[in-house]
């Protein structure tokens, strides 16, 4: 028991008794956490802003101009029993004429609609279907093909539409793909980096370690500070991890709700905040995990003597 | 008190460190061992202190036979002898005190009994007033002072001393000696290990001459030959 807090009190002393050396040592944990918690911010915007398109994306289906409303709430209605759609809107002709007035499309086009009175109409009633997900908007669009709807639906534009799904859905699988092998590759360095910082640390302190040994010490005695206090650097990085991680995020918060001119698409801060104790708890015990063995390892052979 | 018997020791495929050395000194004993720089004196209370492992042959301290001693015995033969070096080993982190103290600490004393210990060494090798500083705030002199207090707080019946004034002036020297043969009037058995002519010629004690690894003499009120 006495031997237990002694080398508590040897851990702290010889963290800050060595100064510099712990100061290298953190800084060094803290670049490879700091890589680490890059990752995780960029798979979030990653995640959020593939689920913001997914949000935004709908199949826009245009009905035949003399179709009647209870047609169309039926063709909604088939289309709600769907599982696969979440969510379908429909459109009125005036709606429409509206959206197409309000549209970025040039004067001379709008121009078009000066030769219909201002109660006839040109356009009739939409659809807007949203799929829970990118993939099953295939399948929502061949539903919408069968021949039983071909006398309600003018399908013209779904073919563009399945080549974008297409292109946003292969791009998320290139994403994922490239990141799994970022942040494998990211770790195994960062685990590389960590051993050799802690090996050269504990190499610069081998005369200390021979020291004791030669005065009696036993190896648990002379180890167990040693690892004690690289439980003390994971602590110290993690810590500086935050001081240095919320104010990044405070900062590109305002350019990423920019992006997609709406708050609540990507939310990093309110992300890292309900997730804190799995990002930097997480990563503390992983970074604590590594540094005991890595202590652990690289002390060995000193002891030997 | 040590007992060594056709002791061999090689490093390596060709370098014979010590050949066939045979020896025994009893308690209470001062017996300087001399030999020219490479003469294998350093392997010896190398082996003494379990640093290194014999090749050939038997060394009993204290009543252990310590020739193929277990590693995790090393500690316990550590914390019965009391060992100093050319260098004085001390950690350059601690303190004076924490320097003395760490030998009990590793022991699992007690910190009053430390404390009051310690107290007691610094005041045998005249440093009480300097048990805050850091070693690197001593002279060489002092420094060997502190090792000599650290030796000493587990009251060991064996002192060995590597060169212990071989990185010291003249007077630093006497210092350290005359230390030495108070610890050996007290009843520790002192092993020295030396290259100055003038402190063995001094001690008119036991002299024990290595050459290229072979013990060449064995004198009791012996002086320098080589
Ligand atoms: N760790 C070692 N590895 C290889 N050779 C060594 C080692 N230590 C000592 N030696 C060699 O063993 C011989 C005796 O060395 P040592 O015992 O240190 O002599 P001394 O202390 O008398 O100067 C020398 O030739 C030295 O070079
Ligand atoms: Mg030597």
């Amino acid at each position: 028991m006495i031997s237990f807090f002694r080398v508590i009190k040897f851990a702290f002393q010889g963290f800050f008794r060595n100064f510099w050396l712990s100061l290298v040592t953190v800084t060094m944990m803290l670049m490879a956490l700091f890589s680490t918690t890059l990752l995780i911010g960029i798979d979030y915007i990653k995640e959020a802003t593939l689920e913001g398109v997914n949000k935004k994306v709908d199949i826009l289906v245009s009905l035949k101009v003399d179709t009647d409303r209870e047609d169309v709430e039926l063709l909604a209605t088939d289309l709600e029993t769907m599982t696969e759609v979440k969510k379908v809107t429909i459109i009125t002709p005036e709606e429409n004429r509206v959206l197409y007035e309000q549209s970025n499309l040039d004067e001379q086009a709008k121009k078009v609609l000066e030769i219909f009175a201002p109660d006839e109409n040109p356009f009739g009633f939409s659809l807007a279907v949203q799929a829970n997900n990118l993939s099953q908007y295939d399948a929502i669009l061949s539903f919408i093909g069968q021949d039983k709807y071909k006398n309600l639906v003018d399908n013209s534009d779904f073919n563009d539409f399945d080549t974008f799904v297409a292109k946003i859905e292969n791009l998320s699988k290139v994403i994922n793909k490239y990141s799994w092998y970022v942040i494998l590759a990211f770790l195994l360095i960062s685990i590389v980096v960590i051993f050799n910082t802690i090996r050269i640390s504990i190499y610069s302190r081998k005369d200390e370690i021979q020291i004791m040994k030669l005065v009696g010490a036993g190896n648990w005695f002379v180890k167990m500070p040693f690892i004690l206090e690289s439980i003390l650097y994971a602590v110290a990085s993690v810590a500086l991890l935050i001081v240095v991680v919320y104010p990044i995020i405070n900062f590109i918060q305002p350019s990423l709700n920019a992006y997609f001119q709406d708050v609540n698409v990507i939310n990093i801060l309110e992300y890292f905040h309900s997730n804190f104790f799995r990002i930097f708890g997480l990563q503390f015990l992983v970074l604590a995990l590594i540094n005991i063995l890595s202590t652990s390892i690289a002390i060995r052979k000193y002891l030997r003597i | 008190m040590i007992q060594v018997t056709n002791l061999f020791k090689k490093y390596g495929k060709s370098t014979q460190a010590l050949k066939d050395v045979n020896f025994h000194i009893e308690p209470g004993e001062f017996v300087s061992i001399v030999g020219q720089s490479g003469s294998g004196k350093s392997t010896l209370i190398k082996i003494i202190i379990a640093e290194e492992k014999a090749d050939k042959g038997q060394v009993v301290v204290g009543g252990w036979d310590i020739t193929r001693i277990k590693e995790r015995e090393i500690p316990t033969l550590r914390r019965q002898l009391g060992v100093i070096f050319q260098d004085y080993k001390l950690l350059s982190k601690k303190t004076v005190f924490e320097n003395v103290a760490f030998a009990m600490q590793a022991c699992g004393f007690k910190q009053k009994d430390i404390t009051k210990t310690v107290h007691q060494m610094l005041a045998l090798v005249g440093l009480k007033d300097k048990e805050n500083r850091y070693p690197h705030q001593l002279s060489g002199g002092e420094q060997q002072r502190v090792a000599i207090a650290r030796s000493l707080v587990h009251k060991p019946k064996l002192l060995v001393a590597d060169e212990p004034t071989g990185n010291l002036d003249s007077i630093n020297t006497r210092e350290i000696i005359d230390l030495l043969k108070k610890i050996n009037n007290l009843g520790t058995t002192i092993v020295l290990v030396t290259h100055n002519k003038d402190v063995v010629n001094g001690l008119k004690s036991r002299v024990i001459t290595l050459d290229n690894g072979v013990l060449i003499s064995d004198q009791s009120q012996g002086r320098y030959l080589l």
